[in-house]
């Protein structure tokens, strides 16, 4: 579903590349965990797939079609779903007015439908009171759900999350980890999640390790 | 869910914010609103000042013509004194150019004097001239050829520019108007008929100074009381302007002679709209003979109007400008410090793949939101505002108005102040015509309908207002948006 081509990054020298000549490919209904370093890359590896930056060198391909041909805005808005660790929701709204708000924006097949929106808060954990409550009253692993949901109420095909569980407490990150991988086996989604922590890595289907600017595939 | 619905719900999750924004916009939308209804009112006041003001078209002999031709008798001829020899207006002229459009009435006016018969005249004298010290002469003292009684001859005191402009007042029985015509009534001022304990229905007796010297027994009509300034304004050699008379400019020219029969020393021509005299007087000049008279415009108290209207109007619109600009500068300041407070918002909108234009287009919505609130709050305090800022404005336009008018007048003063002098030569030129009392009012007339700054906040003001708010709304979002435009969502949301 996702390939990547001889991808290349670097800041301001090519001699000082994050990384260079990378080819992955990324599976629909798998979860993939992308794990190095603080400061390796994988951020930004993310940021690539995500559509938020350009890559110096290669080239990303979904379904077959360079993102860079799609127009980056409207691959963000119509193929991937993004989780930040800092949940990154619309803080003057209520976690329904999030989820609307995504669909709208991702013209979702349910855009403007409030009670499949309520139905995802729901199947999260969250109640109808906290639904309609503003979000930063929120606790951060119910942000995070929040945030999840979002993904899961938009059509878009990829996930990508960077360290979704780093601001989470254990329970609250097998939940959320849980989720994932719901949303990669019963959506039939592709999720890639960049993390430090080896418990979420072990948990998904595939593991790559970014270090000394190579992709290696964990065992 | 669309931007008009996060509009929306960012202003309202957001009060304080919210109410700091519609308090700036009010402030600006208040002064662009003052500005605009102080334009607007001085628009109308220049419009009504058109109707009501007027302006006048005067014809008189050409004594221009007449000097030329003086001089060049004067170089042929050497052996006879020269002459200046003008023509008095014929009256049938004169109903050529009253025929005319846009000409509202006219004024036939004849100078004359007479000596007092009978009756005591005012005498003025200064400290350092005076001989006896009196008040009064006995009428007939006064030295031959001109007498101590100036008669202008009207054909309706309402239409002379003193009464008009109000500095003279009829206090008791009643003016002279047209049906006066052909009789000996005679409208006198208060003092002189305090000091001959005179009123209306009493007679007194005027000899003639030149031709016949008859005696006329004149009816007195009415008492005017003419202001104290224009007795102040006496040139040397001049009458006391309480001596000075009206009757029906009938009379004035038996009093002249014969000759003068269906003549008038100048007729003045009251224009409806003083923006046709020019149009008047070149359709005029084809009517007459140009060689012998003359036409000469007078709007004056329209241009003084017009003028300080301008200046008012003038000062509106920069009002309206510089509160536009800085307004426009104020609120892309805020703008831009609002997005730069909301780059994690926007990050967030552009990681779900919102469009940048569709993000500045929030931001329009909301500011639109407030201009609509700020615009009734304007819309109530425009009218307190636009009316102390007019006020003040026109206070200072009619003080500069007046006295630079008052310093023109008084420049002109010797001679200005009555008809007695040289009147039964002929014509006189058409200045000293209405030269009786209070001849210099009509400026400080003009300058009292200065005052009629009529301030109100109409439907039209506030749907510009709106227009004004709305184009300070778009240059504001539009100069901040560059911010958008450039933000990244991996800098925002990542780095």
């Amino acid at each position: 579903m996702l390939k990547v081509n001889d991808l290349g990054y670097w800041y301001d020298r090519q001699e000082n590349s994050l990384f260079e000549h990378v080819n992955l490919n990324f599976e629909a209904g798998t979860s993939y965990a992308i794990v190095g370093q603080s400061g390796s890359g994988k951020t930004t590896f993310l940021s690539l797939l995500a559509g938020l930056d350009k890559p110096r060198a290669g080239q990303i391909e979904m379904n077959g079609e360079p993102i860079n041909k799609i127009g980056l805005t409207a691959y963000r808005k119509s193929h991937v779903a993004i989780v930040f660790q800092s949940y990154n929701l619309l803080t003057y709204m209520s976690p329904l007015n999030n989820l609307l708000t995504a669909m709208a924006i991702t013209d979702s097949e349910h855009r403007g439908d409030k009670q499949y929106a309520m139905e995802m808060l729901r199947k999260l954990g969250l109640s109808d009171d906290q639904m309609t409550k503003n979000v930063q009253r929120l606790s951060g692993g119910q942000q995070q759900r929040v945030a999840i949901a979002r993904t899961m109420v938009c059509d878009a095909k990829l996930v990508v999350a960077d360290e979704p569980t780093g601001n989470l407490d254990e329970e609250n990150t097998r939940e959320v980890i849980e989720l994932f991988q719901k949303i990669a086996h019963e959506q039939h989604k592709c999720v890639i999640i960049v993390t430090h922590e080896p418990d979420v890595a072990a948990v998904c289907d595939h593991s790559y390790r970014l270090a000394k600017h190579e992709f290696s595939l964990e065992a | 869910m669309n931007f008009f619905k996060r509009a929306w719900l960012n202003l309202t999750a957001k009060k304080g914010r919210s109410i700091l924004l519609v308090l700036v916009t009010s402030a600006i939308m208040l002064f662009v609103l003052a500005g605009l209804l102080i334009r607007n009112a001085a628009d109308t006041a220049t419009s009504n000042a058109k109707k009501s003001v007027g302006a006048t078209v005067t014809l008189s002999a050409n004594r221009e013509a007449a000097f030329k031709k003086m001089r060049s008798s004067t170089s042929t001829s050497k052996s006879s004194r020269p002459k200046l020899t003008t023509s008095p207006v014929k009256l049938s002229d004169a109903n050529k150019i009253a025929k005319l459009s846009n000409v509202a009435s006219y004024n036939a006016t004849v100078s004359t004097s007479a000596n007092a018969k009978g009756f005591d005249t005012i005498s003025t004298s200064s400290s350092s001239s005076s001989t006896g010290g009196g008040m009064k002469s006995m009428g007939g003292s006064s030295s031959s050829g001109s007498g101590d009684i100036a008669i202008s001859g009207v054909t309706a005191t309402s239409s002379v520019s003193s009464f008009e402009s109000k500095s003279s007042k009829i206090t008791k029985g009643r003016g002279i108007t047209a049906s006066d015509e052909g009789t000996n009534n005679v409208v006198i001022e208060s003092e002189l008929a305090k000091e001959d304990s005179l009123s209306v229905g009493d007679t007194i007796k005027l000899k003639a100074t030149t031709g016949t010297k008859k005696t006329y027994t004149m009816k007195i009509v009415g008492i005017y009381k003419a202001s104290s300034s224009a007795s102040t304004q006496q040139g040397p050699g001049a009458t006391d302007p309480s001596n000075s008379v009206y009757t029906s400019y009938t009379f004035a020219n038996t009093v002249k002679g014969s000759k003068y029969k269906n003549t008038a020393d100048s007729v003045t021509f009251t224009i409806s709209d003083p923006a046709k005299v020019s149009s008047v007087k070149t359709a005029g000049n084809k009517l007459i003979s140009t060689s012998k008279y003359s036409l000469s415009t007078d709007d004056s108290s329209y241009q003084t109007v017009k003028a300080s209207m301008n200046n008012v109007k003038s000062f509106a619109d920069k009002i309206v400008w510089l509160v536009a600009i800085a307004g426009t500068i104020i609120l892309a300041l805020i703008v831009i410090l609002m997005i730069r407070e909301r780059r994690y918002e926007i990050g967030v909108l552009l990681s779900l793949g919102e469009s940048r234009w569709k993000i500045v287009a929030q931001f329009f919505v909301e500011m639109v939101m407030v201009l609509v609130v700020s615009i009734v709050i304007a819309g109530f305090g425009g009218k307190f505002v636009g009316n102390q800022l007019g006020q003040q404005l026109v206070s200072q336009q009619t003080t500069t108005a007046t006295t630079s008018s008052t310093t023109s007048t008084q420049g002109g003063q010797p001679g200005g102040g009555g008809a007695p002098g040289g009147t039964t030569g002929g014509s006189k030129p058409s200045g000293n015509m209405q030269g009786g009392p209070g001849s210099s009012s009509s400026s400080s007339a003009a300058s009292q309908k200065q005052t009629d700054l009529d301030i109100n906040v109409t439907v039209m003001d506030l749907v510009e207002l709106g227009g004004f708010g709305l184009a300070i709304m778009f240059l504001s979002i539009m100069l901040a948006s560059g911010g958008i435009l450039r933000l990244q969502p991996k800098k925002v949301l990542i780095d």
